[in-house]
């Protein structure tokens, strides 16, 4: 039931965070932009148990899917499945290392964030090249990827210690296994 | 596994399979319904955000607002001048058009607009705005400003709307330059630095900085002609055509209001 109000809320925050990020100025130089939607996305799928946060997973490729969606001429250039393939590979490895780290942990979510958010605009960038043709590899292309990553990375140590406060029932940290008892 | 954890992932499965083979239609009306649910969240932001910027210019002394006032006043005065002598222009620029039957291409129904934000989005240059469906905006209208083109809109709920830049690599306008018979077809980049490149030129076309270019509203195309795209900055010959480098007319990065040509008058 708690996991269920903590999924609901994490979903709103989904169109709440592209809300926010296009609201959001560009960074100078090289007008990058702040992407909030990856940060909500790995608390999400760390704060969730498996299941849901694949759910959760599936619901933020919709959300980036339909925002990023440009139809020209008929078709679709970025369509669902780059986005859910995506986000899906990385809520497992973020589970993955939620366990190993026995729990969330604001570092692993801030370098979680980080690194989804440059693979991300990466991924984005290298379909295009693939759908339009041409690999214009620049610096200021670079930057609008590095920028926004490391913008990322900043911005999740906050968004984690915010939710974290307003939702502290729904995140209980996960016990450390228990040794096995050899004694008599 | 316990029996309902393998009946989610497999409903988890399906969903997946199912987002992947959605069709451009069905995902044109997902996106207008997640614009729908984005529309109060985007304009009470817009609201607060424009609250914010405007507080210190709200905050002006009474001998402040006075000189304002005036300013103000004089300019109104001044545009009222202009604008009646536009008017005879305008009245003249007729008479000579139909003399030489030429159609009324300049005058269109605008619909105003104000821009909500730019999107985050890093490969796609894209605006929203505060009008949709209702306002009668459809797909593919073109969105200007008082100094030229701005785009075109490419998604539509029913009270906001996604405009594409021109500056975005897929906004394609055909647009001559001015005082020459060159024609060519304007585009953005990926490598998103603000400018247009206008391709297919001729290779020994004489194109000097500061020309001014237009669009040139070829048939079936959506945008009307002799609105303003952008000023020359360079020129140079490629192996088969001629580039030019462009500096859009309007100030994209400073957009606040916006008018959606719905049709001609």
């Amino acid at each position: 039931m708690r996991q269920g109000i903590l999924f609901i809320i994490l979903l709103l925050l989904l169109p709440i965070s592209v809300a926010v990020q296009d609201l959001l100025p560009a960074i100078p130089p090289f007008q990058g932009r702040v992407q909030l939607l990856p940060v909500v996305f790995c608390f999400g799928v760390m704060a969730l148990p498996l299941v849901p946060s694949l759910y959760f997973a599936l619901a933020t490729a919709l959300v980036q899917g339909l925002v990023l969606l440009q139809i020209q001429s008929g078709q679709v250039e970025l369509g669902l499945t780059v986005p859910v393939v995506f986000f899906l590979t990385w809520a497992i490895l973020l589970q993955m290392a939620s366990e190993a780290t026995h729990g969330m942990r604001w570092e692993v979510h801030a370098l979680g964030s980080a690194a989804v958010t440059l693979t991300l605009l990466g991924i984005e960038f290298l379909v295009l090249c693939v759908k339009r043709g041409g690999l214009p590899l620049e610096m200021t292309v670079l930057l609008r990827v590095v920028i926004p990553s490391v913008a990322a990375l900043l911005i999740a140590p906050l968004l984690y210690f915010a939710l974290r406060k307003l939702v502290p029932v729904f995140l209980e940290e996960n016990p450390l296994p228990k040794k096995p008892n050899f004694s008599r | 596994m316990k029996k309902i954890q393998i009946a989610t992932l497999v409903v988890f499965a399906v969903l997946a399979i199912a987002f992947c083979l959605l069709e451009s239609g069905t995902l044109s009306w997902l996106q207008s319904g997640l614009l729908g649910v984005m529309s109060p969240i985007s304009r009470s932001g817009s609201a607060v955000k424009s609250s914010i910027g405007t507080l210190g210019k709200d905050l002006m002394t009474l001998d402040q607002l006075q000189a304002e006032y005036e300013r103000v006043l004089s300019e109104n005065r001044k545009l009222r001048a202009e604008n009646n002598g536009l008017r005879d222009l305008q009245q003249d620029n007729d008479h000579l058009r139909q003399v030489l039957g030429y159609r009324e291409r300049s005058s269109f129904r605008l619909v105003p607009a104000l821009v909500l934000g730019h999107d985050a989005g890093v490969w796609w240059s894209t605006i929203k705005i505060n009008r949709g469906s209702a306002d009668g905006i459809t797909p593919d209208m073109p969105v200007i400003t008082d100094k030229g083109l701005v785009g075109k809109i490419t998604a539509v709920s029913s009270n906001l709307s996604e405009v594409l830049l021109v500056t975005d690599e897929n906004c394609k306008v055909a647009a001559k330059v001015e005082g020459t018979k060159e024609q060519g077809i304007s585009a953005g980049s990926r490598d998103p630095v603000g400018e247009l490149r206008l391709t297919f030129l001729s290779k020994l076309a004489d194109l000097q900085p500061g020309q001014k270019v237009y669009t040139a509203g070829v048939s079936g195309g959506i945008f009307p002609s002799g609105i303003a795209l952008g000023t020359v900055k360079s020129f140079h010959a490629r192996e088969l055509d001629g580039e030019a480098i462009l500096e859009p007319s309007a100030d994209l990065g400073a957009l606040e209001e916006v008018f959606i040509v719905t049709g001609a008058k």
